[in-house]
């Protein structure tokens, strides 16, 4: 099996590019509240909603473009699958850090402008500049988002309408990523850990995430492995 | 590349598309497949391809199963109206992705084929025309050399100018570096002159697997009076007939011996071959 | 006359009969390849090819190995012998009936030979 060079290349340039105009989007926002509002917070924070949604987009677009794209070219599912897999496993740490690299740009302006950086919501990391478990968290948020993806769109693509069946199954992804990372929903498996005396945080989450990646790798790929490329376009 | 199918059937459903098809193809050659609409062209090619597996039965290139095989499946190349092999982002990006994913990629011949087409590399696939587009598949396809590759009718996509520029890129890129063709069309008098061979298929079954020329050798319009026609025709097959005033023409379908011409001859009839497009009408079925 | 092989097939024969008749091709000399042939019109280099091999069983051309086809040296010779035998049957006797099914008498015909003789 080969290495993904241009699979990853492709999707790591567009989601570097895409990050930069983002942040800067992100920057003139903050400085139009600083200057015509009251800036009390990390804006950077409020702006990571979107993101996960694109991490998700191209989950799908992983599937939907890539997939016939690899067929057609002669690949088998199981290539894909694997050079997926690969590309995904090393995409979501990618954006990971420039979520994280976004927060550390934001706390040189706040610094410059003299506005906290303080967090609305409980996260893994109390403060933006933790940086390792910024991007922990992210990792396995993004790892979530895009396996959802993955999925839904090899059900949409497999089935058309007949993939509106494979929401909640997406949204589960995305919920257990969100509980790994005990944000919002609480960590409802933090209480009882399997057995295993895994202390909750960095670690539990850790393992949480890769189990949901794994586990959405492994939906999508029981989607995909034998799904005929739609005749029409 | 040799290509077998036995028993070959795929279902979509309650629809059997492929009905216990059972060929062999030598291959080196350019195969005109040929079959009304409906009649599992696109589905044969998809099996061959491994876009889709088939239902029941084997299909063998080189000796080897296509699903999900990777050394077969790389020698393979379906370029189809879907545009599957194209339809990401611009010219150049599905270019980018080809010559990465096919292992007999042809980067200079790529460039080549999009200056003869006219293509410019950043534009938008998805925003071409539809000529364009097809002339986008074209590209992909030659230029992965694969050692089997097929076009799907894709190509009627483009205008004439741009067919012909296709036709002489494919013959003189295939006698440059042999390998297995298999083109569908509708466009067969077009087309059918770059066959070595023909393959016809209606209703998910072999109607006719024979050269080209032997193809057309076993048609013949016999024509002449209609009481003298009907008389030489008997006990031949006849695919069809038409008749004006007190001339009929029969088509008759296979080999006709010195003992008929000379029969033909005394009757005062003509023998004259059938255009391939006629003998696959009447093969088919006539008109449905 | 009967013929039933593809008119593609029988064109290409005929042009190189032709040429070899005019002497456009000389004796000895090497004709196109069956690729040339072949891109020239559009067709599959094996139909050229068997348009070529019937030429060399004709004694129309001769192929040396790894080389290529050439034009056979009595090629031309053979080619209006055999045309000659041919030419009452396939160029007199129909240009006759003609004439006769028109109403053409043959003192006619015969003076306007004459004249362009």
């Amino acid at each position: 099996m080969r290495f993904p060079t241009r699979l990853l290349a492709a999707n790591l340039w567009v989601a570097f590019f895409a990050w930069a105009a983002y942040l800067v989007l992100v920057i003139v926002i903050t400085l139009a509240i600083h200057f015509f509002g009251n800036l009390t917070q990390s804006a950077w924070e409020q702006a990571g909603q979107l993101p996960r949604w694109v991490v998700l987009f191209v989950g799908v677009a992983m599937v939907r473009q890539f997939l016939p794209l690899f067929i057609a070219n002669g690949q088998t599912r199981r290539q894909f699958g694997f050079q997926a897999a690969i590309t995904t496993a090393l995409y979501t740490p990618f954006v990971a850090l420039l979520m994280s690299a976004g927060y550390l740009v934001e706390r040189v302006l706040y610094t410059i402008i003299d506005r906290p950086q303080s967090l609305e919501r409980a996260h893994l990391y109390t403060d933006p500049t933790q940086v390792p478990l910024v991007f922990l968290e992210h990792t396995v948020e993004f790892m979530a988002w895009i396996t959802a993806g993955m999925f839904m769109g090899a059900g949409f693509y497999r089935w058309q309408a007949g993939g509106l069946l494979t929401i909640p199954v997406g949204v589960g992804l995305v919920v257990l990523g969100l509980s790994a990372v005990g944000a919002r929903f609480g960590v409802p498996m933090s209480g009882f850990s399997l057995g295993f005396r895994i202390p909750a945080g960095p670690v539990l989450t850790l393992v949480m995430g890769l189990g949901t990646f794994a586990l959405g790798l492994l939906l999508t790929w029981s989607v995909i492995r034998d799904t005929p490329l739609r005749n029409g376009g | 590349m040799r290509i077998e199918a036995r028993d070959l059937v795929l279902r979509y459903g309650e629809v059997t598309a492929l009905d216990r098809l059972t060929f062999e193809l030598e291959g080196g050659k350019i195969y005109g497949l040929l079959g009304r609409n409906g009649s599992g062209k696109t589905s044969l090619m998809s099996v061959l391809s491994a876009f889709r597996k088939q239902s029941a039965g084997s299909v063998l290139l080189d000796g080897a199963p296509v699903w999900e095989n990777p050394a077969v499946t790389s020698a393979v190349s379906l370029i189809r109206d879907a545009g599957e092999s194209v339809d990401l982002g611009t010219a150049a990006d599905a270019l980018y992705f080809a010559e990465w994913l096919r292992p007999t990629w042809d980067a200079a011949y790529a460039k080549e084929l999009m200056e003869l087409f006219g293509l410019q590399p950043k534009a938008n696939v998805k925003a071409m025309s539809k000529g364009q587009r097809s002339a986008m598949g074209v590209v992909v396809g030659l230029a992965s050399r694969a050692p089997l590759t097929m076009f799907d009718e894709s190509y009627l996509g483009m205008d004439a100018p741009s067919r012909h520029a296709f036709y002489d890129a494919l013959l003189a890129d295939y006698m440059a570096h042999p390998r297995t063709i298999i083109l569908s069309t509708h466009l067969i008098e077009e087309v059918s002159p770059m066959f070595e061979e023909v393959v016809v298929i209606d209703r998910g079954r072999l109607i006719v697997h024979e050269e080209t020329e032997r193809l057309l050798a076993r048609g013949h319009a016999v024509t002449g009076a209609a009481a003298a026609v009907d008389g030489f025709v008997t006990g031949l097959t006849v695919l069809g007939e038409k008749v004006l005033g007190p001339t009929k023409s029969a088509m008759v379908y296979g080999e006709l011996d010195a003992a008929h011409r000379r029969k033909a001859a005394e009757a005062g009839l003509t023998l004259g071959p059938i255009a391939m497009q006629e003998l696959f009408i009447h093969l088919t079925g006539g008109p449905k | 006359m009967f013929d039933d092989r593809s008119p593609i097939y029988r064109q290409i024969a005929e042009h190189i009969k032709a040429d070899v008749l005019s002497e456009a091709l000389k004796g000895d000399e090497q004709v196109m390849s069956t690729n040339q042939y072949a891109a020239f019109y559009r067709i599959n280099p094996a139909t050229a090819a068997k348009a070529f091999q019937q030429l060399v069983d004709e004694g129309v051309l001769y192929k040396k190995r790894g080389i290529g086809m050439f034009v056979s040296p009595d090629a031309r010779d053979a080619l209006r012998a055999g045309r000659r035998e041919g030419f009452f049957t396939d160029v007199v006797d129909p240009m006759v009936n003609e004439a006769k099914a028109i109403g053409i008498s043959l003192d006619d015909v015969i003076e306007r030979i004459k004249g362009e003789m």
